[in-house]
């Protein structure tokens, strides 16, 4: 049984009034050293959704995912106050090994693949979980399912692949782990525009298949076309959220830029 | 000179290259045993282990302890002291060098720089307290793990003999060597280890324990230390501060094998096992040492990343 078998249909019509949330995030804050990058982040995630946050550079986003697998607990460099809460499992007391095990991984930005690993074994370290390994080759088969140009490419090593076929790798690699709640850091990040067409199917498809999804998002257009909620942040907190189909274009630029016309945030 | 004379001086110098040879190779299937575990905790976490030698020989003294009690044959202390020597490496690593770490002092605030020069130190250290303690258990009397194979020779022809321990463990090397191999690449906690060498900041991602796996890494490196440990016992007399000439040796060998793959450290041993028999048997015993680190300055100077590196 392959991943996208197994969840099929399981939240057919995502929304938010009446279901009870999946993740609940309130008064996060993340600090590197004395820098305080978040403040009192409140915002929940539904189970089955697609969530894309828009925000400038500097905005907060990648602090905001890196801080709910665990990556911003790192002693006096960097730490995060407040909650994070799945279904009464409190994440920001986890590890990141932790994290991964309740369910909620991440595909880190800029990839960061293992450089001398094959395709096969990248993939394959997802699974390394005890959870994750009764059913690793089903997995394994259904991403080459997926990924059919990672199938021929099994045993070349990863370093040597384009951008675009190592962001297949990172996407795969995290669905080993068989997650609920998948993270993307700056999926397009780098990719030739046809390419993120194409990844952003393979995210809509995952999403279909009942695995939560996070997006971090540049392109506000792609992100309010993709999405069925939306966060902006701006300076470290949350200044508009929404369904996009609410929303207008010029209430989210606004948002996005701090003030109705100027661009204040670049 | 007559034809019959020029023949004489053909064969004994063929036979003296194939000695180098053969002697070479059998003493480097060893020397990569002593160097592979000195490669591998560097290649996954950066640490130069100065105490590594001194462990050898740790491994040694734990065979000549296991013998004062049992009647038997030094090969079957080895079921005993692998294990042992794994988890003084496992629990020296959670302990001790994980507090250490660039990771650790990352968490402290302080420059990863710390994190890089601490382990170098602190295990410079360790390898001092290492020989004083087993100056102060066992004196400084060579000893040796006496055993009933020590003067017994492979005879290939009239001339040519090599050593049957040394090939015994030349072979029990190269078995450690490969099993290494497929445990690095055929298990989920060799792919973790080589995942947490490549990208340790990412590998907690995969659910991989970072500092489990450190110790374990460090744990096998400690492990096949200790089975050459009691290798070298058997071969020749050994004493407490015997230590460093074998971190010189695995130093070497990583050094023209290049780190990071299991066949460099072999090769870089066998080079090295080569070049000090025919520098010994060409210019003198005393050249032996020469030779071997003409071998490493050579490859520094033209190759610095080894032979072997990726």
């Amino acid at each position: 049984m392959s991943i996208s078998e197994s969840k099929q249909g399981f939240f057919a019509e995502p929304g938010r009034d009446g279901k009870r949330p999946l993740l609940t995030i309130s008064g996060l804050s993340a600090y590197y050293g004395e820098l305080r990058a978040l403040y009192d982040l409140e915002f929940q995630v539904m189970p089955g959704e697609l969530l894309a946050i828009i925000g400038a550079n500097g905005a907060g986003k990648s602090t905001m995912l890196k801080s709910m697998v665990g990556m911003m607990n790192r002693g006096k460099t960097a730490h995060i106050t407040g909650t994070i809460d799945m279904r009464g499992r409190r994440l920001e007391r986890l590890t990141t090994e932790k994290i991964v095990d309740a369910g909620v991984t991440m595909v880190p930005e800029g990839r960061r693949l293992f450089p001398r690993l094959t395709v096969e074994e990248n993939l394959l370290t997802g699974a390394y979980l005890a959870r994750c390994r009764e059913k690793m080759n089903d997995n394994l088969e259904g991403i080459y399912d997926m990924f059919p140009r990672l199938a021929e490419r099994r045993k070349q090593v990863v370093n040597l692949m384009s951008g675009g076929e190592q962001q297949m790798v990172a996407i795969g690699r995290a669905l080993m782990s068989e997650p609920k709640v998948v993270l993307f850091d700056e999926l397009s990040l780098g990719l030739a525009p046809a390419v993120v067409d194409g990844i952003y199917e393979k995210v809509k498809q995952i999403n279909a298949a009942g695995v939560t999804c996070i997006v971090i998002e540049q392109d506000m257009k792609r992100a309010l076309r993709v999405s069925n909620h939306v966060l902006v942040l701006l300076e470290g907190a949350v200044v508009l959220e929404g369904n996009p189909n609410n929303l207008d274009q010029d209430q989210v630029t606004a948002a996005y830029f701090g003030s109705d016309n100027e661009r204040t945030g670049i | 000179m007559t034809s019959e004379e020029f023949n004489v001086e053909l064969y004994w110098s063929a036979i003296e290259i194939a000695n180098g040879l053969l002697t070479g190779s059998v003493i480097g299937g060893y020397y990569a045993m002593i160097s592979i575990g000195l490669a591998m905790t560097f290649g996954v976490m950066r640490l130069v282990n100065l105490a590594h030698g001194d462990f050898i020989i740790v491994g040694a003294y734990i065979s000549v302890v296991l013998l004062n009690f049992l009647p038997i044959s030094p090969f079957f202390t080895l079921i005993i002291v692998v294990p042992i020597m794994f988890c003084i490496g496992y629990f020296l690593q959670r302990v001790l060098l994980n507090h250490v770490s660039v990771q650790a002092m990352e968490r402290k605030g302080l420059s990863s720089n710390y994190g890089l020069m601490a382990p170098i130190l602190v295990t410079f250290g360790l390898g001092i307290f290492i020989s004083h303690l087993l100056l102060g258990i066992f004196d400084s009397d060579a000893r040796q793990l006496t055993n009933s194979l020590a003067f017994s020779a492979i005879r290939l022809s009239d001339d040519l003999n090599i050593s049957l321990l040394r090939f015994i463990f030349f072979g029990i090397g190269i078995v450690i060597l490969i099993v290494l191999h497929l445990y690095l690449n055929k298990t989920h906690a060799g792919r973790a280890i080589r995942a947490a060498s490549d990208d340790a900041d990412i590998s907690p991602l995969m659910g991989i324990n970072t500092a489990h796996v450190y110790g374990i890494a460090l744990g096998i490196s400690m492990a096949i230390a200790g089975a050459a440990g009691v290798m070298i016992g058997m071969i020749r007399t050994f004493q407490p501060f015997d230590g460093p000439q074998f971190l010189l040796i695995a130093f070497g060998a990583v050094i023209i094998g290049g780190l990071g793959s299991v066949v460099g450290s072999l090769v870089g041993g066998i080079l090295l096992g080569i070049t000090q028999v025919l520098a010994g048997t060409y210019f003198g015993p005393s050249a032996q040492l020469v030779g071997g680190y003409m071998l490493i300055l050579f490859v520094l100077a033209f190759k610095p990343t080894g032979l072997f590196s990726r």
